[in-house]
């Protein structure tokens, strides 16, 4: 391929993207060594980058735009906002993402992507090659990147799908697994996650070469057993979660308990279900009793 | 016969996609409206939608090149909700981080400036040098930009005296920027040349306009929210609130270059002031109630007002950035101007179409679309 010329297009995006295609600009990013301008009419260019996730206002522009880009038309939308609308996922004014609207070749996932990312995507794009000098692609200690799970780690809790910023978590009860999916393609790259996960199992790494030509595969996932109700058989909680609050709340919290661990245990084994169930809250009431009846007496 | 001329929406000058329809007798302008939207999110209305801490990373998002101080006073507004005592570190802590943005922003706008005078040699070079803050603010903050820094109740990462060494040996090679910067306004180049005399808005019309930050600034107007009601730890920092009288673009362009050295003086302060201690304090239910709270952000003055029922979810917040100010101000300086000055003037408010686009204003009687937009 000859020439590149690269048409920025933004709509409902928060600008951080743009504003890093633009510093790709600076020669220590050395798009130009690649070949690559930036134009500023659609009429002269063959690649369209596009930032942002699209609202009903961009939308025609959008389309404007991508019928004046010249052949190849590649299309390669930056951010997470043109993968996944992100964190304005559910704004009222936004159609996108873009590939809802025009046909989109490549993904650069990232919140903003890091200049670096958008070079290295476009030297694999065109199959180039781009002398590693020092450092070049270095990121500090401490950036927030990809997620990465400890699978050992993790108990299948949820918290992370909670305190996420941008609903990029999805937890999924499958049979007898839950599934932990961690959307990076729909992540604001907050940390949050990171912060308020009980075992540290989340941790984002310095990772953060992330192109990818499908959107739907920019996940991380964990699964964890689920546990089987003693009294109907449906896979109901999280057995990792069951092992980590009793091991907090008997061994460390209340050790006095630790001798009735059986028996707590099976309490815990009712689901949601059984345990409306008057014979079971019967029983499992009767179990409670007689455990802190023991607990007190000891 | 006037005729209309558009700007935008997708036009290479303009960092953002907007549009302005400018209408021109001759070679002058004598009316020029706005037209926004392309970047409207519906931001408000998710703010209501997320918990306080949620919401932090969506008022970042409100505008990526000002991220920091949104979620600082979105964090100062919920801490009055909270009832929060920040810690004394974290104050100082806030104002390093601010300041540091407050730099790189400045710099992208003269980069920017640079470029819509045609200046290339001058553009590159700012760009250049202004990878500095960006490569710092991302050794510190993790990310280069939307760093998520600020947290309710304090900062979320603390500066190490190895940290703090690495920012003082930032500042002294950021000096010889600024003084490139003050250069090219002051030699007879262009850019003294295409910036002198454009623009103007004059003191009165300022005021009446409602203009803030630099923009005000560059009309006479010592008007600063960090002076004038102090947060984090500025009132115990001395730095100057910078002036300049002639309201054209080159008055606002001193104005942000002056302002630099004041930033690089505020951070050296607070970096040989900082209190030891925690960095940030423990989070509490929110009253039920209202709280408002105000920042200078790079481009002026910026408003949060949050409304709480009680619960963990914001139940009203309302952003008034600083560039919706500031739009009024364009429409002022644009009129009697010429066509080739149009692009430099828009640019010197150094707008950020991400903050402002929100509502557009129909007039219900005549129908007619106004130029009023909010975020
Ligand atoms: S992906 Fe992140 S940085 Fe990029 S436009 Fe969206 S919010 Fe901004
Ligand atoms: S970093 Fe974690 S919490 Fe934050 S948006 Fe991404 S997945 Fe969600």
């Amino acid at each position: 391929m000859g020439k590149i010329s690269v048409y920025r297009f933004l709509s409902a995006g928060c600008n951080g993207c743009d504003v890093q295609v633009l510093e790709c600009l600076v020669p220590r990013y050395r798009l130009a060594e690649l070949n690559v301008e930036v134009v500023s009419n659609p009429e002269e260019a063959n690649v369209l980058f596009l930032t942002g996730g699209v609202n009903i206002k961009g939308r025609e522009e959008l389309i404007k735009v991508y019928e004046k880009i010249n052949p190849p038309k590649i299309v390669i939308a930056v951010g997470n906002c043109a993968l996944t609308k992100e964190i304005f996922d559910k704004g009222y004014p936004m159609v996108g993402p873009p590939d809802q609207i025009v046909p989109v070749n490549f993904y650069v996932p990232g919140c903003p992507p890091r200049p670096q990312a958008i070079v290295k995507a476009v030297v694999q794009i065109l199959g180039a090659k781009l002398e590693d000098k020092e450092d070049y692609w270095a990121t500090p200690e401490g950036f927030r990147g990809k997620h990465e799970f400890d699978r050992d780690k993790c108990i299948g809790c949820g918290a992370c799908a909670q305190v996420c910023s941008s609903d990029a978590i999805d937890v999924i009860d499958e049979g007898e697994k839950r599934v932990v999916r961690i959307n990076y393609g729909h992540c604001s790259f907050c940390a949050f996650c990171q912060d308020e996960c009980p075992t540290q199992a989340i941790r984002l790494t310095r990772e953060y070469h992330l192109l990818t030509n499908n959107r739907g595969t920019a996940y991380i996932m964990n699964d964890v057993d689920l546990l089987e109700c003693a009294s109907c058989g449906a896979f109901f909680f999280p057995q990792p979660q069951i092992d980590w609050a009793l091991k907090r709340i008997i061994e460390e919290k209340v050790p006095k308990y630790l001798e009735f661990k059986d028996e707590i245990l099976d309490a815990m084994k009712l689901c949601l279900k059984c345990r409306r169930e008057i014979m079971n809250m019967k029983k499992a009431k009767k179990i409670l009793a007689e455990l802190s009846a023991k607990a007190r007496g000891s | 016969m006037p005729e209309k001329v558009y700007v935008g929406p997708y036009r290479p000058q303009l960092v953002e996609p907007e549009r302005f329809e400018l209408l021109v007798e001759g070679n002058r302008i004598i009316d020029a409206k706005i037209e926004l939207g392309y970047m409207h999110r519906g931001i408000e209305k998710l703010f209501t939608t997320k918990t306080y801490m949620q919401n932090l990373a969506l008022a970042e998002r409100i505008c990526g090149i000002c991220s920091g101080i949104h979620t600082l006073c979105y964090a100062q507004t919920v801490e009055k909700l909270m009832n929060i005592e920040v810690p004394e570190r974290a104050k100082y802590l806030r104002c390093v981080y601010m300041e540091l943005e407050r730099l790189h922003s400045h710099y992208l706008w003269f980069g920017i400036l640079a470029h819509s005078l045609d200046e290339h040699k001058a553009f590159l070079k700012i760009m250049v040098e202004r990878e500095r803050v960006q490569d710092l603010l991302e050794y510190l903050t993790g990310n280069r930009m939307n760093y998520l820094i600020n947290t309710i109740g304090g900062v979320r990462r603390d500066i190490t005296p190895e940290k703090a060494e690495k920012i003082r040996r930032f500042l002294n090679g950021s000096k010889p920027l600024s003084d490139y910067i003050m250069e090219l306004l002051n030699d007879n180049g262009g850019f003294t040349r295409k910036t002198k005399g454009v623009g103007v808005l004059p003191r009165e019309k300022a005021l009446e306009v409602g203009a803030v930050g630099p923009t005000l600034r560059g009309s006479g107007i010592a008007s600063d929210i960090r002076k004038d009601d102090p947060y984090a730890a500025y009132g115990e920092l001395d730095f100057e609130v910078i002036v300049e009288n002639d309201g054209d673009v080159r008055a606002k362009a001193l104005v942000r270059a002056r302002e630099t050295y004041e930033s690089m003086k505020i951070i050296e302060q607070a970096l040989d002031n900082l209190p030891s201690g925690e960095i940030v304090a423990e989070r509490k239910e929110p009253k039920i109630g209202e709280e408002f709270g105000r920042t200078e952000a790079p481009r002026g003055e910026l408003v949060y007002y949050i409304r709480s029922n009680g619960t963990n979810i914001p139940e009203r917040v309302k952003v008034r950035t600083p560039s919706f100010a500031n739009n009024f101000a364009i429409l002022e300086m644009l009129r009697g101007e010429t066509l080739e000055n149009a692009r430099v003037i828009i640019e010197s408010i150094d707008p950020c179409f991400a903050c402002t686009d929100r509502v557009t204003v129909v007039d219900a009687k005549t129908g007619e679309r106004n130029c009023m937009c909010l975020k």
